[in-house]
């Protein structure tokens, strides 16, 4: 299996892409074609003991930077890193593709160059995002800033597959994330999605408000990707501030090793996806993974691990499956989509 | 139907495709803003038509564009100097 990393993706990259692609080829016995400026990208390699693994260069000298408008950039650096790598996807020379960032940008390189699969418009970005409520997936968490009524209707759908598949939820509850909890109550796409989620045969049960995320009361929470990724880096930040607090406060009562344990679960259960390091993009018609930009080597290698897993599970093909087998239920055709 | 009517036609499928309204259909002065398009969807189209014509869109030349009728025409054009 061969693994196609955009070596340029992320806050610290390529120092910390490369050092974790040397990683998860030796522990997870993957190929890895790492997509970059050559001179730059075997510079770090050199580095590291590279021997018994496969890695590869492929040279771009473009890649897009944080700043940018990642759709307008893709079509003015056609030979971005990160629509290399995608290309490669699609060309069936790598089996998966993992960027670290900007997400707009591996998110237009999906959708660009792999598409999406039948009756899903956009890819999206979600999962379990807090340990408190490992139960309760997320979506949209930052892949689609702006969405329509129909689109958050797709990502009910994906996160309901999702909950099915990786959490073993038979019947998976949906709610929309919103500002209140009677029908009525939200913006105008709140509202019309309400009525659209109503009529989906989904297990709607309305909306939830933020402070609902944390008790797990529904297993799907739906919202668009402005909300998902603000929400998603608040929790980050308020699980770091409130580990620092704590460990001001407790570091002369306590053993330096119990305080290192509580504040490890105390990290944990507010940052899921730093633990994980990132997923897949939902609903591509091939596997793409996006690593959070703040991705160190660990969490780079750990997407990598998650890339194979998604390989070997056929996960977009069980996600086909589903929405076929979801879509029928609902009496709402592909065709239709 | 003519080859210009089949651009249009195409244009028009591949657009609202994308923007997915595929029953309604759009006026020469409808806007990509009208249609609900955001930046990735207006990229989509323009990567299917250039694959489906096999041309490069020149996207400042596309700052000139200003509604659907203008993009049709845009798109017709660049066909044309294809040959």
């Amino acid at each position: 299996m061969k693994i196609a990393v955009d070596a340029m993706g992320g806050d610290y990259a390529p120092e910390e892409v490369v050092k974790g692609v040397v990683i998860a080829a030796k522990e997870y016995d993957v190929g890895i074609i790492l997509v970059g400026p050559q001179a730059r990208v075997a510079e770090e390699l050199a580095k590291y003991d590279c021997s018994g693994v496969a890695i590869e260069i492929v040279d771009t000298d473009e890649y897009l930077v944080e700043g940018e408008h990642p759709a307008y950039a893709l079509r003015q650096k056609r030979k971005a890193s990160i629509l290399v790598a995608t290309k490669l996807v699609k060309e069936g020379k790598a089996d998966a593709v993992v960027g670290a960032g900007p997400t707009g940008g591996v998110v237009g390189s999906a959708l660009q160059v792999l598409g999406t699969v039948e009756g899903i418009s956009r890819p999206v970005v979600g999962g379990a995002f807090l340990g408190f409520a490992p139960k309760t997936v997320m979506m949209d968490l930052g892949g689609n800033v702006d969405c329509r009524p129909d689109q958050l209707l797709d990502f009910a759908i994906v996160g309901t597959v999702y909950a099915q598949k990786m959490l073993n939820i038979q019947n998976p509850t949906v709610a929309l994330l919103s500002v209140g909890a009677e029908e009525g109550k939200g913006n105008e796409i709140v509202k019309a999605s309400y009525s659209l989620l109503q009529k989906s045969g989904l297990n709607f049960i309305g909306n939830v408000e933020g402070y609902d995320i944390p008790t797990g009361r529904a297993n799907v929470v739906i919202c668009d990707g402005f909300v998902g990724n603000i929400l998603v880096k608040f929790c980050e930040s308020l699980g770091e501030t409130i580990c620092r607090w704590f460990e001001d406060k407790v570091k002369e009562k306590l053993p330096e090793s119990d305080v290192k344990e509580i504040v490890d679960g105390l990290l944990l259960a507010t940052n899921l996806v730093s633990a994980s390091g990132g997923g897949p993009l939902w609903a591509v018609d091939g596997v793409a993974c996006v690593a959070h930009g703040r991705s160190r080597f660990n969490e780079i290698a750990g997407v990598i691990g998650q890339a194979k897993l998604a390989v070997k599970l056929d996960l977009v093909g069980s996600l086909k499956a589903e929405l076929v087998a979801a879509r029928s239920k609902l009496n709402m055709p592909l065709s239709e989509s | 139907m003519s080859a210009e009517m089949s651009i249009e036609e195409k244009v028009k499928s591949i657009v609202l495709k994308i923007v997915r309204k595929p029953d309604i259909d759009f006026a020469a002065t409808t806007t990509f803003k009208d249609l609900n398009a955001d930046s990735l969807d207006i990229v989509q189209m323009l990567v299917a038509l250039e694959d489906a014509y096999d041309i490069e869109i020149d996207d400042q030349e596309l700052q000139e564009v200003t509604n659907m009728g203008g993009f049709i025409d845009y798109i017709k054009r660049k066909v044309a100097e294809k040959g």
